[in-house]
């Protein structure tokens, strides 16, 4: 912003146009009204159409550059100094002009009219009221500025525009490189940070699914295991059930065969047993070794006993005949000598039969009366009356003798 | 706004912690090269100003094709702490990208900076595991770490670490424990995890318990678990406060009571009750591990004796939201009502 200043060449006739302006800070809009402000503000506004800085008309008819564009630093001082002095006559005769004294403690002046008749004092033209109302402004008076007391001493230095480091104006850039770098390194590592939680979100789904999985896979590995451990162990109880019912059967099969086989042992071995004499009745037994070989030779003795008398009896029975035989002839020989020879053949005949059956009967006793001996217990009581057997068995001797000598002469 | 008028002068260096950057493509060749130099504090703002810079995944490719890796792994046994420290920054950024964790395992980063694990410098330390948590993330990186024989070390760390490094250390063992868990049952890793469960963090209680769910997939790390009692613990935390601590324990009961004697150690701690009132919690993936848990403990006949009063409860879930849920809660109530 630039402020026309008065020009004072203009009193000088000067043709040229110079234009300066002083620096100063932007002005900023007040929040309260400030008195002795608005008037400054607005003399700063020029009419262009007077403005000397705009062109008009032709420029080539411009008038030529003076021979001095700086007004003359003499005149400026004097006008300075009359302008200084005039104010400074003015300071003077104000504190020239008598006052009234200092108030007495506790009292204070105040305006009094001395005139004769009190008039009200109004300098107030006849006017209408006219009213409007605007918004209520906060009428604050301006907080007196803070001015520290001035301590050392005041050192001066130059400084031409832009030398110093304007920190609004030179910190923008850099600010907004750092906070960019800044940011957009934080936004790499968030991207980041935000992708390796992704990725172990994902992860860890997975992993959900996947132990669940592996769990469910080792369960089936595990009861798969299980039957088969089961199964392995049913087959082997049937094979072993099967086993003992083969070994069973085996063994029921040699017991019937056993059995079979032994039903007959039994009684071949009693009957071995009984036949070799194993078994016995001890009274038989008594009977036979005891009894038996007595009862033999007690017969035995009965027999050669009656051997014996068989014998003496054949002895007499010869002799008998013998005699008998003797008689005969001698009774024959009578008969013949006293009848002739009518029957001697007959005779004849009679008497050798009886010596044949003599010579006969001897030898044949005794192996024929071994038999009829022994069967003769059995059947006859124990050889008792053997006397009276004696005369039977003379006669049944006889009586062989007599079918014997029947028989003889048919053989012969 | 600016305005026209600007100073003559250039404007005052601003950051003077900071290297200037080189307009464009010179920057980060012009950078590479100040962290060779001999000077401390050229070594120390180009760190700095790399720090910064790399934020941007477009600079990562650019960094890494100048050679960057290979200047950071000789400072990472730089003398001067902030060297180290800002050097496991950059280190970490770069390893949150894909080229990033190969750079790391074409230049072998993975073992020296293992070294730092022991710095001084709590920044450092935890820069680097930062780092080593990134690198774990996929699976060959899980590999890297597992190949250099970090798992018993990191185990280790895990007894007396800050507990914000704790967390990165369970975070890393999570990803090295998919890859293998042998080496870090020899190392005791169950005892840790099952000490840590009583943490009064809730972070780090939970991702304890994620880190037993990891350890005992295979069958050792079950009957480890068996063994040193980290089920009682376990059912305690599904009473905690925190969703993820419930979701884990409930997940860890899950993979544990896939044995036979896993099932009877938690039903004797109590589990049941607990596992059920989770069915109806607001996480979808706490109701998913509690069913999935519930499925495994109705496999004992005493487990299902037990659930069989619980029916129609887990009944309600099949109409869930959540579709996995649903699928588990039918599995649950079909092995529930199983009959044989």
């Amino acid at each position: 912003m630039t402020t026309v200043l008065p020009q004072k060449q203009e009193q000088h006739g000067g043709g040229t146009y110079t234009f300066s302006s002083r620096p100063r800070a932007v002005q900023q809009r007040k929040k309260y009204r400030d008195a002795g402000q608005g008037q400054d503000a607005t003399s700063l506004y020029g009419n262009i159409m007077y403005d000397r800085r705009i062109v008009r008309g032709n420029t080539y008819a411009q008038h030529t550059l003076p021979a001095s564009a700086q007004p003359d630093p003499i005149d400026i001082q004097r006008q300075q100094e009359a302008r200084r002095r005039a104010i400074a006559r003015k300071r003077a005769k104000e504190q020239l002009r008598p006052r009234s004294p200092e108030a007495v403690e506790g009292r204070k002046h105040i305006d009094v009219q001395t005139e004769l008749y009190l008039e009200e004092l109004t300098d107030r033209v006849e006017e209408a009221d006219v009213e409007t109302q605007t918004d209520t402004f906060l009428d604050r008076p301006p907080s007196p500025l803070f001015i520290p007391a001035k301590t050392g001493k005041d050192v001066a230095t130059q400084i031409y525009e832009g030398d110093l480091f304007d920190f609004d104006m030179e910190v923008k850039p850099i600010l907004e490189v750092l906070v960019g770098k800044t940011i957009e390194q934080a936004l790499l590592e968030v991207m980041e940070e935000e992708e390796l939680e992704n990725l172990r979100a994902q992860q860890r789904e997975f992993e959900e699914l996947r132990n669940a999985e592996l769990v469910e896979t080792q369960r089936l590995e595990e009861q798969e295991r299980r039957h088969r451990e089961e199964k392995e162990r049913r087959m082997k109880q049937q094979r072993e059930v099967l086993r003992k019912e083969k070994e069973t059967a085996e063994k029921i099969a040699a017991r019937a065969f056993a059995q079979s086989y032994l039903a007959d042992l039994i009684p071949s071995v009693f009957g071995t047993l009984a036949d070799n004499g194993y078994f016995f009745d001890p009274v038989e037994r008594d009977v036979e070794s005891g009894f038996m070989p007595w009862l033999m030779e007690t017969v035995e003795k009965a027999i050669d006993k009656s051997v014996m008398g068989r014998t003496m009896v054949d002895v007499l029975i010869r002799e008998v005949v013998a005699q008998r035989m003797e008689s005969f002839e001698a009774l024959q020989r009578s008969i013949q000598e006293m009848s002739g020879g009518a029957a001697p053949i007959v005779s004849q005949t009679v008497v050798e039969a009886p010596a044949f059956i003599a010579e006969a009967a001897i030898p044949e006793v005794t192996p024929a009366e071994a038999p009829p001996a022994e069967e003769a217990p059995p059947t006859e009581g124990e050889g008792e009356g053997e006397q009276a057997e004696e005369p039977e068995g003379g006669e049944d001797e006889g009586e062989q003798a007599e079918e014997g000598g029947d028989d003889a002469p048919g053989e012969a | 706004m600016a305005k026209t008028v600007i100073s003559q002068k250039l404007p005052p260096d601003i950051d003077p912690t900071k290297a200037p950057l080189a307009y464009g493509d010179r920057a980060l060749p012009r950078l590479n090269r100040e962290l060779n130099d001999k000077e401390l504090i050229t070594r120390q703002r180009a760190l700095m100003t790399l720090c910064d810079y790399l934020h941007d995944p477009e600079h990562i490719a650019d960094a890494l094709r100048v050679g960057v890796a290979e200047s950071l792994k000789a400072l990472l046994s730089d003398k001067d702490p902030t060297v180290r420290h800002k050097t496991t920054e950059v280190l970490y950024v770069i390893a949150t990208h894909n080229k990033g964790r190969d750079a790391f395992l074409d230049y072998g980063i993975i073992v020296p900076l293992s070294k730092l694990f022991d710095d001084s410098v709590d920044l450092a330390r935890k820069n680097a595991h930062m780092a080593m948590e990134m690198m774990s993330e996929i699976p060959y990186g899980a590999a890297g770490v597992v190949e250099a024989q970090l798992v018993p070390k990191l185990v280790g760390k895990l007894r007396d670490e800050l507990n914000e490094i704790k967390e990165l250390i369970l975070d890393t063992l999570h990803f090295c424990l998919r890859e293998e868990t042998m080496h870090a049952l020899v190392a005791g890793a169950m005892e840790v995890f099952t000490e840590l469960l009583g943490h009064n963090q809730a972070i780090i209680r939970a991702k304890a318990a994620r880190d037993i769910m990891d350890l005992s997939v295979p069958l050792d790390g079950k009957n480890k678990a068996c063994e040193v009692k980290a089920l009682p613990p376990l059912v305690g935390l599904l009473k905690d406060g925190d969703t993820y601590v419930r979701s884990m324990a409930a997940g860890a009961i899950a993979t544990i009571t896939i044995t036979t004697q896993g099932k009877y150690l938690a039903l004797e701690a109590g589990a049941i009750p607990h596992l059920v009132e989770l069915v109806e919690d607001k996480n979808s993936e706490v109701r998913l591990n509690s069913l999935k848990a519930l499925t495994t403990l109705s496999e004992a006949p005493e487990g299902r004796k037990e659930l069989l009063k619980h029916v129609d409860l887990i009944k309600k879930r099949m109409e869930d939201e959540s579709q996995a849920v649903v699928k588990a809660a039918t599995i649950a109530v079909r092995v529930i009502t199983w009959k044989p």
